[in-house]
């Protein structure tokens, strides 16, 4: 088989763009995406008939060139493939889902547009079931056409979370509160230069609020989600507002969301011997679409440049919109000042997928023996479980800060490490995969 | 034509051709898919294959709900009942 | 109880022979200072597998050692100590191939002879004792007596109980030895400058550097890979699988083509978590780096071989260490030649975390002078010629 002049995985819009560009050059382009269909977390495609989640008509239109020209770049794009990362001879590992066969693939330069996760802050209660992301709402609603069922609460930072409540209340169900910890009203400064800086964001924004307003859904700015518990079949949210009271409010799912990070878990470095190497979109800097789609288009350009022997920089679109995302995050920024971790009690779940709390991190950061991320890991472990840290590294490096203000910060990475697989994988795939059979000797 | 449908804890779940396992499910009502081996309720978490909380065995396999499409007559079976 | 001879000692390394010096050290009432380049369990202890094991061994300095080893682990636990971080239980060689068993069978007979714990187990008693097992397998050794422990684990609890601080960071540069050159004065950091009545060099693949060894130690990689929570299918596994290939010609090879060679000697251990730890390669060469392909596969076929119900789990990660080996398969452990404050305890290849312990033990009494019960002379480092500190 030939060897594949660029890999690309994910077909998101910083994906598709790279693809189209890459494939312009004339070169083998060849896209790995986990799902049936392109489009990414923002372009996700509704099944058939599924009435379409509303976008501002900006957005939409966007969507739609996007769409056309990767179509019409007749890229081959091999969906239901996991990518698992790159292994120590610079071989892409991934998992074939429509036939459960593991697949070795060599190419010369790789393109990663894995796009983002969402930032999740652990609040008792955040593990029960009918508690998911906010994103995840947004995901199912997308792909279905229908609100999420039920009594639904959305809660923590940023404008994501006003766009979901939108788009439910235009399928038929509002969410019964919206909780923000921010207060944009407040931030008036930040908002003045949103609107002069990047109009559309500002006029989108707007458009998500008025939706609110008209199905009188209460956007409770400067409150926090305390804790969540049980009520019966239902959840509970204990809520703290503006003024510090405390209320409860009765829902059947909640939503949580506190802003988005690169989904670059587990992801080397590129690695001098191997294949070209580059991030792109939200994998590289979550700076949302209209930035994914410009660096994925850089991307591929700068790939193809590669594969012929120059360097490409940023594009410059990105400077200005990572100032747009740094106006928002002022705009969004927390009313309440203390550290979001600190208050937790110590019975709080950090990582879900090990059942590690904040009193066993607290523990580990009590004594005189300063340790290192890595250590925490390996005796708490903390991000050594399924997601593989994407839901608990930034949150225990977070409060491992805040334990231990006088050591250096310890990042994500120092608990995830550098590895692949970056995904679970069956290992029956790769016992069955037939690759190194005859190869090694035994000892 | 009746809907196609997929099973669950001995349940008949329907589906619409193109929605994901964790879909059809959550339109069933069913938000707890199970539990880990911590005992821990696994449920739709991320939608997005990231967390790991949805996962079941489907046709035999440990898949994420939120990242399998249904189809007629797959049988999904919560992970402490999975016998691993 | 303060040690008669010695106030304070600098240990140069914080893996296992590193943190278990220091801890009995400690314990001596000696003032330690712990330094490692990076920190605590950062090099080979936090990427082994953990067998605490004498099943691979062949009379002679290695399994007398080993059976000290284990009976160390054995101690410590019922002290409390490593309570919950021993985990004892068999191991159990497994022959898939005619051509294994009669290796395997005289195998079984030494280890018998040398007073260790081990029988054929006859097909009915394997598939009893052991239903996780493929049907096929043709001769089954289970060694009784030898356990598990993680080392990084380990480390961390004997740091603990030193009541330490570890210098992290703290690469030692350099040896500094008094004016007529029998005694290490100092060492020498990128940051400082530490004097010491007594320095201990556990510093695994950095000790070539500090100490001239360069030609006497080489790498040799090695892969493992960790399995998701499976506890049903690790109920049906009491104990370790070590595939009877290992036994029948244990080394490295000559790769083809130049590559640097490798073997595989398949290991599944069940870990107390419900995972698997399976494992592993031996390659000739220098640096950790991560997983192959070729490797992870062949590894995990092998197992699937041996134990059916792992192809129904999923792989969560895999990752690589490097082991020192000493050009004659014997570790150094004891004084360095010419000095009479300076030692040294590395170059245990596959065998750290079983010896470290007790290795670590010994390195504390002779620094001490004090006795031990590990005979240090099979492992004494003068055997080198060339030893030298770089001074
Ligand atoms: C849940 C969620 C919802 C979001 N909703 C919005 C929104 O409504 N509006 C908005 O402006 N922004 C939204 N964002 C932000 C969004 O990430 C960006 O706007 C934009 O989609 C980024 O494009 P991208 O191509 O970089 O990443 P993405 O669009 O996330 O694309 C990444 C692609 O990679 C695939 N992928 C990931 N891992 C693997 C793997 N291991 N193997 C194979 N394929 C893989 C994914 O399936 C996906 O198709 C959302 C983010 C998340 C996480
Ligand atoms: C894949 C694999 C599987 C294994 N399985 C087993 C097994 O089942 N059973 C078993 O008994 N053993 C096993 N081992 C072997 C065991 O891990 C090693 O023998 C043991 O960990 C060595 O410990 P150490 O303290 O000598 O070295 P290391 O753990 O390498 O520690 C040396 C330390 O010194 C530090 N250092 C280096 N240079 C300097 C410097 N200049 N200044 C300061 N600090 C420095 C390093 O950062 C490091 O932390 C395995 C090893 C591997 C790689
Ligand atoms: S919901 Fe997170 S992986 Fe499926």
């Amino acid at each position: 088989m030939a060897e594949i002049d660029v890999l690309i995985v994910g077909a998101g819009p910083a994906g598709m763009a790279a693809a189209i560009e890459a494939g312009k050059a004339g070169l083998r382009v060849v896209v790995l995406e986990q799902h049936q269909t392109p489009g990414g977390a923002i372009f996700r495609q509704a099944i058939a008939d599924a009435p379409a989640v509303r976008i501002p008509p900006r957005v939409a239109a966007i969507r739609h060139e996007l769409s056309a020209a990767f179509a019409a770049s007749r890229i081959e794009t091999r969906y239901g493939h996991v990518f698992l990362g790159i292994d120590s001879d610079g071989f892409v590992l991934a998992e074939d889902r429509n036939t459960g066969a593991f697949v070795t693939l060599k190419a010369k330069s790789i393109v990663l547009a894995l796009g983002a996760v969402e930032k999740i802050l652990p609040r008792p209660g955040w593990e029960r079931a009918g508690v998911s992301t906010a994103g995840g709402l947004q995901v199912m609603m997308k792909e279905t056409g229908r609100a999420p069922a039920g009594r639904v609460l959305l809660a923590g930072n940023g404008p994501l979370l006003v766009a979901v409540a939108a788009q439910m209340a235009a399928l038929g169900n509002p969410p019964v509160a919206v909780i923000e910890a921010g207060d944009p009203f407040r931030r008036f400064a930040a908002g003045v230069a949103l609107a002069a800086f990047h109009q559309h964001l500002a006029v989108e924004a707007f458009g998500y609020l008025r939706e609110l307003r008209r199905h009188r859904v209460e956007w409770q700015r400067g409150a926090t989600l305390q804790r969540i518990e049980r009520d019966g079949e239902g959840l509970i949210a204990c809520v703290r507002n503006s003024a510090g009271e405390i209320k409860f409010i009765r829902a059947d799912r909640i939503g949580l969301h506190d802003g988005i990070r690169s989904n670059e878990f587990g992801l080397a470095p590129a690695n001098a011997r191997g294949p070209l190497v580059v991030h792109a979109g939200d994998c590289r800097e979550a700076l949302g679409a209209e930035a994914a789609i410009a660096d994925g288009r850089a991307a591929g350009m700068r790939v193809a440049a590669a594969l012929r022997g120059f360097t490409h920089a940023e594009p410059r679109e990105l400077t200005r919109l990572r100032q747009a995302e740094a106006i928002l995050s002022r705009l969004f920024a927390p009313v309440e000042t203390a550290h979001p971790l600190a208050a937790l009690p110590d019975d709080t779940v950090l990582c879900r997928c090990e059942n590690r709390n904040v009193g066993e991190l607290k523990a580990l950061c009590g004594g005189a023996d300063g340790l290192t991320g890595r250590e925490v890991k390996h005796h708490g472990r903390f991000a050594m479980g399924s997601c593989q840290g994407r839901f608990c590294a930034d949150n225990t490096a977070a409060l491992m800060a805040h334990l231990r203000p006088d050591l250096p910060a310890p990042q994500a990475r120092d608990l995830t490490g550098t590895r692949w697989p970056i995904r679970p994988v069956p290992i029956a795939a790769l016992a069955a995969s037939g690759v190194g059979q005859a190869k090694e000797q035994e000892i | 034509m009746t809907a196609p449908i997929f099973r669950f804890k001995g349940r008949a779940i329907p589906f619409r051709p193109g929605e994901s396992v964790a879909a059809a499910l959550d339109a069933a009502g069913v938000t707890l898919l199970g539990h880990d081996a911590l005992g821990q309720a696994n449920r739709y978490f991320c939608g997005i294959g990231a967390c790991q909380n949805c996962v079941a065995l489907i046709d035999g396999v440990v898949r994420e709900t939120c990242l399998t499409l249904a189809a007629q007559g797959m049988v999904v079976v919560p992970m402490e009942d999975a016998g691993g | 109880m303060q040690s008669r001879h010695l106030r304070n000692a600098v240990v140069i390394g914080a893996g296992i022979c590193g943190a278990a010096t220091a801890y009995f050290l400690s314990r001596r009432g000696v003032n330690v200072r712990l330094l490692d380049a990076r920190a605590p369990a950062a090099e080979a202890t936090g990427a082994a597998d953990g067998a605490v094991s004498v099943a691979s061994k062949r009379p002679g300095p290695m399994m007398n050692a080993a059976l000290l080893g284990i009976r160390l682990y054995r101690e410590l636990a019922e002290a409390g100590l490593l309570a919950d971080l021993f985990k004892t239980r068999s191991t159990f060689i497994v022959a898939r191939h005619d051509d294994e068993c009669a290796v395997l069978e005289a195998h079984a007979a030494a280890l018998s002879g040398a007073g260790v714990g081990a029988e054929i187990l006859s097909q009915a008693t394997a598939r009893g004792r052991f239903p996780a097992l493929a049907p096929a397998t043709r001769m089954v050794v289970e060694v009784r007596g030898e356990g598990h422990a993680i080392g990084y684990r380990i480390v961390h609890r004997l740091i603990a109980a030193s009541g330490l601080a570890v210098d992290r960071h703290e690469p030692v540069t350099r040896l500094i030895l008094c004016e007529r050159g029998q005694r290490i004065r100092a060492v020498e950091t990128a940051k400082s400058r530490i004097e010491a009545d007594a320095v201990i060099v556990a510093a695994g693949g950095g000790s070539g550097a500090l100490l001239g060894l360069a030609h006497v130690l080489s790498p040799r990689k090695g892969q493992l890979l960790v399995t998701e929570r499976a506890p049903s299918l690790n109920a049906g596994m009491p104990g370790a699988i070590m595939s009877g290939r290992y036994l029948m010609s244990k080394g490295s090879q000559t790769g083809p083509n130049g590559k640097p060679a490798r073997g595989i000697g398949l290991v599944v251990d069940p870990l107390t978590t419900g995972q698997f730890l399976i494992g592993g390669t031996r390659e000739d060469g220098g640096e950790a780096g991560s997983n192959d392909i070729d490797a992870v596969a062949r590894i995990l076929a092998d197992a699937v071989a041996l134990v059916p119900g792992l192809a129904n789990i999923r792989l969560l990660r895999g990752f690589a260490g490097v082991r020192m080996a000493v050009a004659d398969g014997l570790p150094l452990i004891g004084r360095l030649p010419g000095l009479t404050n300076g030692y040294v305890v590395t170059g245990f290849e596959g065998d750290g975390i079983c010896l470290g312990p007790v290795a670590g033990q010994a390195i504390a009494a002779l620094a001490c002078g004090e006795n031990s019960a590990l005979d240090l002379t099979p492992f004494d480092p003068g055997r080198f010629d060339g030893l030298k500190v770089a001074a």
